[in-house]
């Protein structure tokens, strides 16, 4: 099987494993808040994806209303999530989160 | 550093470039290669018998003149008014007649590797700016030309709906908000990797690698079923008992007889990925969490706006409040 041209799920699955893992360690390296937030989403992106290509493998259309649920649950975390980091960033003007270490403002 | 801020940008416009070739319906990912006398130059899921899989060809798709090689003759793909093994089972109406752009994306052609490639390195490229960039903005654009790559993946993967779920969602609404909030912050980050806490760090590093081992294995473990990744079947939607034949055929089904004795039920086929096909499974089994998203969001909306107030402005409206009720009373 030639690795290069013929796409299986096996690409698709090393794909969302990268992404994932790129989200990991956005969240593991970096300090800022917003960073950390958006290597969030990448990693939830990534499960869609897996998700999306189990429901593609095995031909099973409900994974696609669990990814739109997934898309539906992110976009409320970033809500919240960038509220609070408003929040943060307004009490004490850094949002770095290796300095926050007190949960009052 | 003018330099480092256009990359971004072109991982963008690379995602761009390439939604724009998938989205035309089909012909510009195959016709790179000739045809090759002897060896088919698009490999098709070979139909199997009784399978939906197999679908009468397209009028409406006008196969490319000149280049007879780059669709071959599909197994069973023959005309619909010509039965074939393949089209004898099923009724035509049960395999309707898939819509130009869906059909086309074969999962093995080599333009669609060269295609799934470029998305995967602008999804993965724009990742990897997210977490090296100083700056903020660049991390934002580059997520932007990720989520782009991420969606033409999902399009590769028959997920449209999905596809420009991702696109509206992410790219646009999540994104903005991202773009708004740096606004506001608009303060550059003073050291963005932490450098402190070499124990932590190490840990990080071997639960890392730990990670990596295990994904690696996972993945090398495994196995598809014995499919091809043509294009996907439709999905048979079950609608109601108690067929009323009229109605069913309105709705683009057939009555069939699920069991025996027992009544007949509208069966519809949809393509897969598509809005009907995803809703019609969202408001079929998948109603409950739907509903408890709504509820979800609602929560996030107001938990978002009650963080987000500012301090200073909480006593005065309360007092107010408090004063009204007071001479309510």
């Amino acid at each position: 099987m030639n690795i290069l041209f013929d796409i299986g799920y096996g690409h698709f699955l090393v794909l969302a494993a990268v992404l994932f893992l790129i989200g990991v360690g956005g969240v593991l390296i970096r300090r800022n808040a917003l960073i950390i937030l958006m290597s969030v989403e990448l990693m939830l992106n990534a499960a869609n994806m897996t998700l999306l290509t189990f429901s593609r493998m095995w031909g099973d259309i409900s994974a696609h209303t669990f990814a739109l649920i997934v898309i539906a649950v992110a976009a409320a975390e970033a809500a919240v999530g960038l509220a609070i980091v408003v929040a943060v960033f307004r009490g004490r003007r850094n949002v770095d989160v290796d300095r926050l270490t007190t949960l009052r403002h | 550093m003018r330099m480092r801020s256009l990359i971004p940008i072109a991982v963008l416009l690379l995602g761009l470039a390439g939604a724009g070739a998938l989205a035309q319906p089909a012909q510009p990912a195959q016709p790179a290669q000739p045809a090759q006398p002897g060896q088919p130059a698009v490999i098709v899921q070979p139909a199997q018998p009784g399978q939906p899989g197999a679908r009468p060809a397209q009028p409406g798709m006008p196969v490319q003149p000149g280049q007879p090689g780059t669709r071959p003759a599909q197994p069973g793909g023959a005309p619909a008014g010509q039965p074939t093994a393949a089209a004898v089972k099923d009724d035509p109406r049960l395999n309707p007649k898939p819509p130009p752009h869906l059909d086309e994306i074969e999962s093995t052609g080599k333009g669609t590797a060269l295609l799934f490639w470029a998305f995967a390195l602008a999804a993965v490229g724009g990742a990897l700016f997210v977490v090296t960039r100083r700056n903020l903005i660049a991390a934002v654009m580059g997520m932007v030309g990720s989520f782009i790559g991420i969606s033409a993946v999902y399009m590769m993967l028959y997920a449209s709906f999905l596809a420009v779920i991702q696109m509206l969602v992410y790219a646009g609404a999540i994104m903005v908000l991202f773009v708004f909030v740096v606004m506001i912050l608009n303060r550059p980050e003073d050291e963005p990797v932490a450098p402190t806490g070499r124990v932590g760090q190490g840990i990080a590093v071997v639960a890392m690698l730990y990670l990596v081992f295990r994904l690696a294995m996972l993945l090398v473990s495994v196995k598809a079923p014995e499919r091809a990744m043509g294009p996907p079947e439709p999905v048979q939607v079950t609608l109601n008992t108690n067929c009323d034949p009229a109605r069913c055929e309105a709705a683009g089904g057939r009555c069939v007889t699920a069991a025996a004795n027992q009544p007949q039920v509208c069966r519809i086929s949809h393509e897969w990925g598509t809005v009907r096909a995803v809703g019609t499974d969202l408001f079929g089994p998948g109603v409950f969490p739907f509903e408890a998203i709504s509820i979800l969001l609602l929560v996030g909306v107001v938990g978002a706006i009650a963080i987000a107030r500012p301090l200073h402005e909480d006593a005065k409206p309360e007092a107010e409040a408090e004063g009204g009720a007071g001479g309510a009373a």
